[in-house]
Order: structure tokens, then sequence, then C-alpha cells
């Protein structure tokens, strides 16, 4: 298949946009890497620094428009650079995700088969564990680290991508486009990559967006629980900070948690707005 | 019927195994043996007590020696010792499976009562007011963080109004009789269950509206239109029925995660429940714990296959006919 054309990405653009919610969706993740990307300019110097009393109310203090936290740490600036923490940690893992579980979904459906056996035990075998305990675990073996969060929910995160791109493989794999490669003498490996694979990635898309969404949960919950890098500012760990001084001070959690949420709701605008516009069985509906 | 219950308990052994292997692997990761933890927590130095030590828990044998005792040891419903707990695993964790369960329960009973019921309205009134309002009641509980939705149940609920407990599970130290008992825990269960089933509740509206919506179109349903059939009468007897088989898979997938979906939730409100001792033994590597959840998660995520498999042949006879 070839790639589309300009006219048709543009057609795609216009049933994703006549979704209200993707475009809001949109927006907001247009703000959140906005405020990830300009964080530095904004604010220049490290987050985790204690800059002035704990527990200034918002909007009191115009140095420090949204306060400070339990310790006396600029929550404006927590807020920003944790946006780079989540959206690192979330796009990275879902990428992660997305590649093991395409990789792993279409060996399966292409090679049948002994190597469907294995790969689908193994995806079942992940999707026994509850992901947060998997996380945790393999976040707390390896090391509280960017990069190990990162690969934690990764590798816990793959087996819906995998089955949805079996499924997907399994569907197309005696379609007669494929015939007609095989014919030719093409490989394996280039039918999967160049003319299976853009066939079967756009539900893939989709979910690898809502996978985004989640990770972002889980990167916050992790820190949260006191198990993300100590070394970063992350919205998780400032509400579990501010946890205790909830009587008081309850913004300190409140805040973060907005952010977290609003985020969230906007991968999952735009997974569906994605879901509109790439899924055709649903398209005029 | 039969056939189907054994094929799936057969199928528990490999998956358990594979449980096993693959969390035993990850924790021969870890930097340190249990013993050097063991020895720098309680400050044992005397070599002749290391040496017995080693040899208690076996590490003196190589990994794999190790792994096939231990998987010999699960087999015969020994999950291992704790040395912190200074208690076998499968105690430890038994002693603690009921809060949880209760927990998960209620929040999962919440879910799909309150779920269905707003799916259903959505479905009928598609494109009103009432489908606006719950679509995005749902869209913003299923972005919510629990753990977050927790804290701010807390602050008004507890902080602000003084009508629920912050957390626990019972108030310590007081004994209220038998129904007072009861009363305490449930009013100590309400927020809780409450941040962990809003956030289900938005996932199971979702699907039984997407699925309501779905059955709606096909032609049957047109046919019992047709053939004069009251509104109500076609949404319950065709529709709603027909609709159940993505809320059951959905509710097979989470009673599989019921062990450990609590565990944020039982941070926040310091519940004494598995995700506790999950969290408590990761942190202090207490693996013999850890790996005891897992191997006891398989175990339930099986078992919830097949109530799933039996609850679909229930529901559909078309795969009984198979």
């Amino acid at each position: 298949m070839a790639s589309p054309s300009s006219s048709q990405s543009l057609d795609l653009f216009y049933r994703f946009a006549r979704n209200k919610g993707a475009l809001m969706g949109l927006v907001i993740i247009f703000l959140v890497f906005g405020a990830a990307i300009a964080a530095p300019w904004l604010i220049d110097r490290d987050p985790l620094r204690i800059v002035y009393r704990p527990e200034i109310w918002p909007f009191t203090n115009a140095r420090y428009p949204l306060g400070t936290d339990s310790l006396g740490r600029d929550i404006l600036a927590l807020i920003l650079y944790g946006a780079r923490t989540t959206l690192i940690i979330s796009f990275a893992a879902a990428f992660t995700a997305t590649v093991l579980g395409v990789i792993i979904g279409a060996f399966a459906a292409w090679f049948g088969g002994w190597v469907d056996e294995i790969l689908t035990r193994l995806t079942e075998l992940f999707q026994t564990i509850p992901n947060i305990l998997l996380i945790m675990t393999v976040v707390a073996v390896l090391g509280q680290t960017i990069g190990n969060i990162t690969f934690a929910i990764g590798v816990t995160m793959w087996p819906p991508i995998a089955r949805l791109t079996r499924a997907e493989y399994l569907s197309l794999r005696d379609r007669e486009f494929v015939l007609a490669c095989r014919s030719m003498g093409m490989g394996n490996l280039r039918i999967m990559v160049t003319e299976i694979l853009p066939n079967a990635i756009p539900p893939v898309i989709v979910l690898g967006s809502v996978i985004i969404g989640s990770s972002i949960l889980f990167e916050s919950s992790i820190s949260f629980l006191g198990l993300g890098d100590p070394n970063v500012a992350s919205w998780g760990a400032l509400i579990g900070d501010g946890r205790t001084l909830i009587r008081r001070s309850w913004f300190i959690c409140a805040i973060p948690g907005l952010a977290i949420m609003f985020t969230v709701l906007a991968m999952n605008l735009i997974g569906d707005g994605l879901n509109d516009a790439l899924n055709p069985r649903l398209r005029d509906r | 019927m039969r056939s189907l219950i054994l094929k799936r308990l057969v199928q528990i052994i490999p998956l358990i195994l594979g449980v096993i292997v693959m969390n035993f692997a990850l924790i021969q990761l870890a930097p340190g043996s249990l013993l050097d933890i063991m020895t720098s927590e309680q400050q044992v130095t005397d070599p002749a007590t290391l040496e017995r030590m080693r040899e208690l828990y076996g590490l003196d044998k190589p990994p794999v020696v190790q792994l096939l005792r231990y998987i010999y040891s699960v087999f015969t419903l020994d999950l291992g010792y704790s040395y912190r707990q200074n208690a076998p695993v499968l105690d430890i964790i038994l002693a603690q499976l009921p809060s949880t369960l209760l927990l998960m329960l209620v929040s999962i009973g919440i879910a799909v009562t309150f779920g269905m019921i707003a799916g259903v309205i959505a479905s009928v009134k598609v494109n009103t007011f009432w489908d606006v309002v719950i679509s995005l009641a749902a869209v913003f509980f299923f972005a919510a963080p629990t753990f977050w939705l927790g804290i701010m149940l807390i602050i008004v609920f507890s902080v602000w109004l003084g009508w629920l407990p912050v957390g626990g599970m019972a108030t310590i130290g007081v004994d209220y009789g038998f129904f007072g008992n009861i009363v305490d825990v449930i009013e100590h269960l309400i927020l809780p269950s409450l941040s962990l089933g809003l956030f289900y509740t938005a996932i199971y509206t979702r699907v039984m509206r997407a699925s309501m919506l779905e059955v709606f179109s096909l032609d049957f349903v047109r046919t019992a239109r047709a053939k004069g059939l009251s509104t109500t009468r076609v949404i319950l007897a065709h529709v709603y029925r027909n609709a159940l088989l993505p809320v059951v898979t959905l509710l097979g997938l989470q009673l599989g995660t019921v062990l450990g979906g609590s565990v944020v939730i039982e941070a926040v409100f310091s519940w004494p429940g598995i995700g506790s001792l999950m969290l408590d033994s990761v942190m202090s590597r207490n693996y013999p714990v850890v790996l005891g959840v897992f191997v006891l998660s398989a175990v339930v995520v099986a078992i919830a296959n097949l109530l799933v498999d039996i609850a679909y042949y229930r529901l559909d006879p078309r795969i009984r006919k198979r």
C-alpha cells in the first residue's frame, strides 16, 4: 500500500476535527507540551529547590502564583517541570509497548503454529499479573530512575497491543494483495513491514493513544507511592508529599491532580477522535 | 461444560509455572541477596549464623536449584517463609486477603450496578442532555487518578464535613458490639470503595453504552420493533441481554486484578489488605511475599477466566452449540 496522499491525510484530519472533544484534547495536549518545553525559560532554576516559606496559598504571592508545597518549593515550577517527566515517561513507555506489542503480535499471526502458541501464552502470562504490581516490582528491582520506570510501564502494557495486532494480521494474512506479494517472491519481513503493517496500524494507533493515558496514570501512581525518580519533579510525587497536609493546605494535592486528570482526559479524547477518523466501521454513525 | 472446566483447570498449571519462572528471574536481577538485606536490617554479623541461614533458605545452591525447589514447594501449597513477619508467606497473604476482597468486590459491585444503569440510560437517550451529562462524567472519572480522587473525597467528607473516617478499616480500640462494628466497617469502606468504584463505573458506563448502541442497530431489534413490542420490552428483553457480553468480558478481566487493583487506594486509606502488604514487601525487598502474591494472583486470574467462560456459556446459546 502506498502512503496516504496529502488529500487523504487532510480528509483524516477533517474527520478527526468533526469530533469537538478530540479538538479540545488536542489543544490541552499542545498546552501541556508547551509547558514542558518552555519550563526552563519560564522558571530557570531547579524545580526541586526550596525557594520560600512552605504552604503559601495559591494567588497570594505574585512570585509564586500557585503557592509553595510542604517543603517550600514553588508549585508552579513543579507542575511545569512535572509535565516534562510525565510526557517523556508516558510517550516513551507507550511507544515501547506499541513496538513490542506489534512485533510480538505480527510474528504470532504471520508464522502461526508453535511460534503463535508460545507468543500467545507469553501474552497471557503478562496479563495474569496486575499491571501496577508488575510495574512496582520492576521499578523496585531495577532502581528508581526515569529510564527504569519507562521500561517497567512499557514492558507491562504491550499485551493488549499484541492481541490487537495479532487479530489484524490474521485477518490480512490471506488477502489477495498479500498473496500477490508472495508470488512476486517478497520475503516474510518485507511483506510484514511494508505491506501489512500500513493496513494493520490504524486501530493500533488508537489503542496506543489510550495507552499513553494509562501510562500517565501509572507513572503518577508509582511516584505517589514513593517509587518515582527522586531527582525529577513529578505530579504524582507532589500529591504524595502534600498528603499529610490536607487539613491545612489541601491545594498541594488538588493542583497536580487536576494537571494529571486533564492530561489523561486530553489523551483519551484524542483517542476517541482518532477512532472516529481511522475506524471505518464507525465512521458514519 | 465439564470438559470446558477441565480444560481451564489444566491450563492453570503452565500459567503458574510461567509466572513463577518470570518473577523468579526478575527477582534474581535485584542487587543484593535476601541474606544481604536481612543482615543489614537485623544487624546479623556472626559468620556461623549467616552460614546456617544461607543453608536454611537454600541460598547456597545455584539459582536453578532454588527455582526448582520453589516450584516444588508451590505445588505443595507452600509459598515460602517471610523472615520479616516471621511467618509463612501463605498465612500472611491469607490474613490480608479478606479486607482486599471486601474492598474490591464492593467497588466492582458499585461499578457494575451504576455503570450498567448509566450506560443503558445514555444509550436509550443517545445525543440528548442526559447522554451528554453521563458521558462527560464518565470521561472525567476515567481520567482522574484514583488516589487523587480518594484524597479529594477525604478532604470533603472527612476533613470539611466530618462525616466519614479518614482511613483504616475499623475504629481502633473501640468495640461497638456486633452490629455496631459492622456499621463501623461500612463507614470506613465508603470512601475507598467509592474512589475505586467511580473509576470502574466510568469504564462500565462507556462499554455498556457502546455495546447497547451496537446492538440497537442490528436487524433483530428492528424486527422486534416491527412486530409491535413496546420500547421498554425491546430494550430489556432484546437489546440489554445481547449487550451484556462485553460487560461480562470486562468483569472477568477485572476479577483477575482483584488482588492488585487496590494497591494505590489501600495506600491512601491505610486499608490493611494485599496492596498494603505488597507495597511494604516491595519497598523492603521482601521477595518471598512478592512472589507469593504473584502466584496467588495467577490462580485468581485463572478462576476469573473460568467464571467468564461459564457466564458466556449461559448468556450466549451459540457458544453452547459449539
